[in-house]
């Protein structure tokens, strides 16, 4: 995954990118996009003999409307100076992937970024509503509008999630909400996974709608407990974290209700922070897993899928038979709300072969996810890691109709090639579009 | 309030589908497929007859977007029922595009489960014709529209293949995000054959709370004050009525948190000089929303920022109700969205009011959208849509690739696409 690319643009302004990909295109040079690097499927990776336009430069809020709960910012943004422009308000902006301190609103739109707590609140694409977008002609357009219902086709959903291969996002309208009246967060541990996986069930059963569960199994809990000294203990299976919130008495009401599934599940211990800064512990615990992970293997492995919620256990007993037939460990840190695994492979470069072992129990473990009618991922992205995979997932006639959107926007695939679609597919002419002919025009000849 | 003599009657809520339902456009042969594989069949057989298709479910939404131009041949979805899967444990159903919604949610309420979708007409509007025309009542303001619910999407191309995208769970960005492109598409991209949806508890208890008598300004001062105070309703309408305002703001969840949250919104209320009233019926915002709706023989659709609440009432549904007998209209206030229904009357220009009240909305970078056209003659009176927005260019190529012959629904959707 290093490629050197032919040049690399940092564009300032809307018009410098379009700009650099009108000239990229008379010279016929494939265009990366590239927000702040963050991704974990190589979507952003560079082309050898194409340029990158990187967008870190372009890092201003222009605009924050409290009256329509709106916030116009540029696509090098950074996630969390989205909501911290706007905390002291009272306000925030709800998707947070783990990366949110570094990754870009920009990069955020390219891969439709969740986070913990999309459980609850959606994803990127239900929190932009609109975009200035530099087409691969070098056009700027404007997608998506001040309202909740544009006109016409839905060119947000095409382009959220799009990967960088049907534009060049430059600006993004966002919605911002105002911060819950109340959260209540509590850590509950677990003999084993499986009873952790009943609880989740349970409590979504039980008709409370959390704002986050996440779960880590007894390797991540080792790795995440050395790395940021919080006093989680080490002899449980798996602990999960959840936030719930919203006004006060709706929310101490579902805490409770929750924590007495939670001990009923078989639950050893209830912990509830005390304090702001307590709780902030418990998250920055979970948010540094993956890092974390340096702690106990030299090199890890993140994969990224998902599962019905309620197959959780059968699955992760699966991922373990796996790695006990392989013989690598597999640490397991997830959104357990919306069956988002994130297991990662542990592995030693420096072995000979481990490496690839590593890639390929990833794979094993994507096709377990398919077996069990979930997805190859559900927020990291396709990119150029997982193309190979779309095929388990979708016919080829799936694929072709998804090339339609991006051929409509970007016909000489001049956008991110090689990534997304596991083969090259090319856009051709339409068949057949209708074009009356002259005669019919001028009224001399019909059709039928 | 005026009165014509001989009032023509309200357009229906419902046509019996048959081949002369679509508007100065007569159908050739209607064909009502068994299952998804003769559907499928019957679109191939269409694409090499090059015969053009259009699309019917419950009948509720024909009069949506231009009279299509020609329908060759038109699919009922009728027997495209079945629910083809319900994980109750996982919170998500697949299901055909037929089921009608009131179908589809009686399924669910056995499991205390159910799509968090409050549209007009459940016992006749179909899934299919719901995500086909975006369909939703007030409930949008917290649960979202289709488009936040929909997780997968199963289509037949215009060339008759079949083909889905998203799958079966909630979190998913494998490929490009065919669902929500579906959504709202009027059928001018695939017949929708199957829907997977992720669903909401049903919750434990609702109350309401009635402010019979207010302005749009109130309604726009209390918005403000719920959102600053953390309420989180699941609903607000403001039915418009002889240009004054009723407010119901809809609170659902669990008991406790119900009754706190409807006393802390009657208290501001109050403060405001105003006298709310709580009110226990769970259809009550329903039954407001089909009443405005369901009604006249001109029916609209506005969206505006929903900051802009002063400037929709004083500078486009007073002048539409001015103009139209019997105006009634509803207002979302969180979304934005106002839906106005009222008689056209012959002795005043109402098109000359709807086209004044776009110019307004237009400038508040909002759109008005002319719904369920039952003549042809309004049609040509007042575009359906309005000014086209600037990435139309892209719509049109998008539908090129989709249905390069534009068979589907031929010239029915934005632009005549």
């Amino acid at each position: 995954m290093r490629v050197r690319p032919l040049a690399v643009v940092l564009p300032a302004t809307t018009e410098e990118v379009a700009a650099a990909v009108r000239v990229a295109r008379r010279h016929g040079v494939p265009i990366v996009p590239r927000g702040a690097g963050t991704g974990l499927s190589g979507g952003a990776l560079p082309v050898a003999d194409g340029i990158v336009i990187g967008l870190a430069r372009m890092n201003r809020v222009l605009a924050v409307d409290f009256e329509n709960r709106r916030m116009r910012v540029q696509a090098g943004v950074i996630n969390l100076d989205v909501s911290r422009a706007i905390a002291a308000a009272g306000y925030y902006y709800a998707p947070d992937p783990s990366s949110q301190s570094v990754c870009s609103i920009g990069g955020n739109i390219a891969e439709n970024s969740g986070g913990a707590h999309c459980l609850k609140y959606g994803f990127t694409v239900n929190h932009v509503v609109a975009a200035t977008v530099v087409l691969s002609d070098g056009e700027v357009v404007e997608l998506g509008d001040a309202t909740v219902d544009p006109l016409g086709y839905d060119l947000m959903a095409a382009l959220v999630g799009s990967e960088g291969l049907i534009g060049i996002v430059t600006e993004a309208v966002v919605r911002i909400l105002r911060m819950p009246e109340l959260t209540r967060t509590f850590f509950a541990t677990f003999p084993s996974t499986d009873e952790a996986g009943t609880c989740v069930s349970k409590i979504v059963a039980a008709g409370i709608v959390p704002a986050a569960v996440e779960m880590m199994d007894a390797l991540a809990i080792e790795a995440i407990v050395k790395a940021t000294h919080v006093d989680w203990p080490l002899d449980v299976g798996a602990a999960l974290l959840m936030d719930v919130d919203g006004t006060s008495a709706e929310v101490e009401h579902t805490a409770a209700a929750a924590i007495e599934i939670a001990k009923r599940a078989g639950a050893i211990e209830v912990r509830m922070p005390q304090n702001d800064a307590e709780r902030a512990l418990m998250w920055k615990g979970r948010k540094s897993a993956f890092a974390a992970m340096g702690r106990i293997s030299p090199n890890y492995y993140v994969q990224d899928g998902v599962i019905p919620r309620s197959q959780i256990s059968r699955v992760l007993r699966e991922i373990a038979e796996l790695s006990a037939r392989e013989g690598l460990r597999v640490a397991n840190v997830f959104h357990a709300g919306d069956g988002n695994l994130h297991p990662l492979v542990l592995y030693d470069a420096r072995i000979p072969g481990q490496e690839a072992l590593a890639e390929h129990m990833g794979g094993e473990i994507l096709r377990i996810c398919v077996r069990y009618g979930g997805s190859i991922t559900g927020e990291h992205g396709v990119g150029a890691d997982k193309a190979i995979y779309m095929g388990d997932l979708f016919t080829d006639a799936d694929l072709e109709t998804m090339n339609y959107v991006r051929c409509a926007f970007d016909p000489a695939r001049a956008f991110n090639p090689g990534k997304v679609f596991p083969t090259p597919r090319l856009c051709g002419d339409i068949p057949g579009a209708y074009a009356p002919h002259a005669s019919e025009t001028a009224g001399v000849a019909g059709r039928g | 309030m005026r009165r014509t003599q001989a009032r023509p009657p309200a357009w229906p809520d419902a046509v019996e589908v048959s081949t002369a339902s679509f508007p100065g456009t007569q159908v050739g042969t209607i064909f009502t497929p068994g299952d998804l594989y003769e559907a499928a069949e019957l679109m191939r057989s269409a694409a090499e007859l090059d015969q053009t298709v259009a699309f019917a479910g419950g009948g509720t939404k024909l009069g949506f977007g231009y009279p299509p131009q020609q329908v060759d041949v038109l699919v009922k979805t009728e027997r495209l029922a079945r629910i083809v899967d319900y994980a109750a444990s996982d919170m998500v159903v697949e299901a055909e595009a037929g089921i009608t919604l009131a179908a589809l949610q009686s399924k669910l309420a056995s499991h205390q489960q159910r799509l968090a979708l409050d549209a007009p007409n459940p016992d006749r509007a179909t899934l299919g014709g719901l995500v086909a025309t975006n369909s939703f009542g007030p409930r949008r303001a917290r649960y979202g529209s289709l488009r936040d619910l929909i997780v997968g999407v199963s289509l037949i191309r215009a060339d008759g293949s079949r083909v889905r995208g998203g799958g079966k769970v909630v979190k998913n960005v494998a490929g490009f995000d065919l669902p929500k492109i579906a959504v709202g598409s009027l059928g001018t991209l695939g017949m929708i054959a199957t829907v997977t949806l992720r669903l909401h508890p049903v919750p434990e208890t609702s109350l309401g709370v009635r402010i019979a008598a207010c302005t749009i300004g109130e309604v726009q001062t209390l918005v403000r004050d719920l959102i600053a105070q953390q309420l989180e309703p699941a609903a607000l309408i403001a039915a418009r009525w002889r240009g004054a305002y009723a407010l119901v703001v809809l609170f659902e969840g669990f008991a406790a948190g119900v009754s706190e949250q409807a006393e802390r919104f009657s208290q501001l209320a109050t403060q405001l000089g105003l006298r709310p009233e709580r009110i226990q019926d769970p259809k009550l915002t329903e039954s407001i929303d089909e009443a405005a709706r369901a009604y006249g023989n001109v029916r609209l659709r506005i969206a505006v920022p929903p900051g802009a609440l002063e400037k929709l009432e004083h500078e486009a549904l007073s002048v539409l109700a001015a103009a139209l007998d019997d105006a009634k209209a509803v207002v979302y206030p969180t979304l934005g969205i106002a839906f106005f229904s009222g008689y056209a009357d012959a002795r005043t220009d109402w098109a000359q009011a709807v086209l004044q009240a776009r110019a307004a909305v237009e400038a508040l970078r909002g759109n008005l959208v002319l719904l369920d056209v039952h003549d042809a003659t309004f049609a040509e009176k007042v575009d359906v849509y309005g000014t086209l927005p600037p990435s139309f260019p892209l719509m049109r190529r998008l539908k090129d690739r989709f249905d390069p012959a534009h068979r589907l629904n031929r010239g029915r959707f934005l632009g005549g696409l």
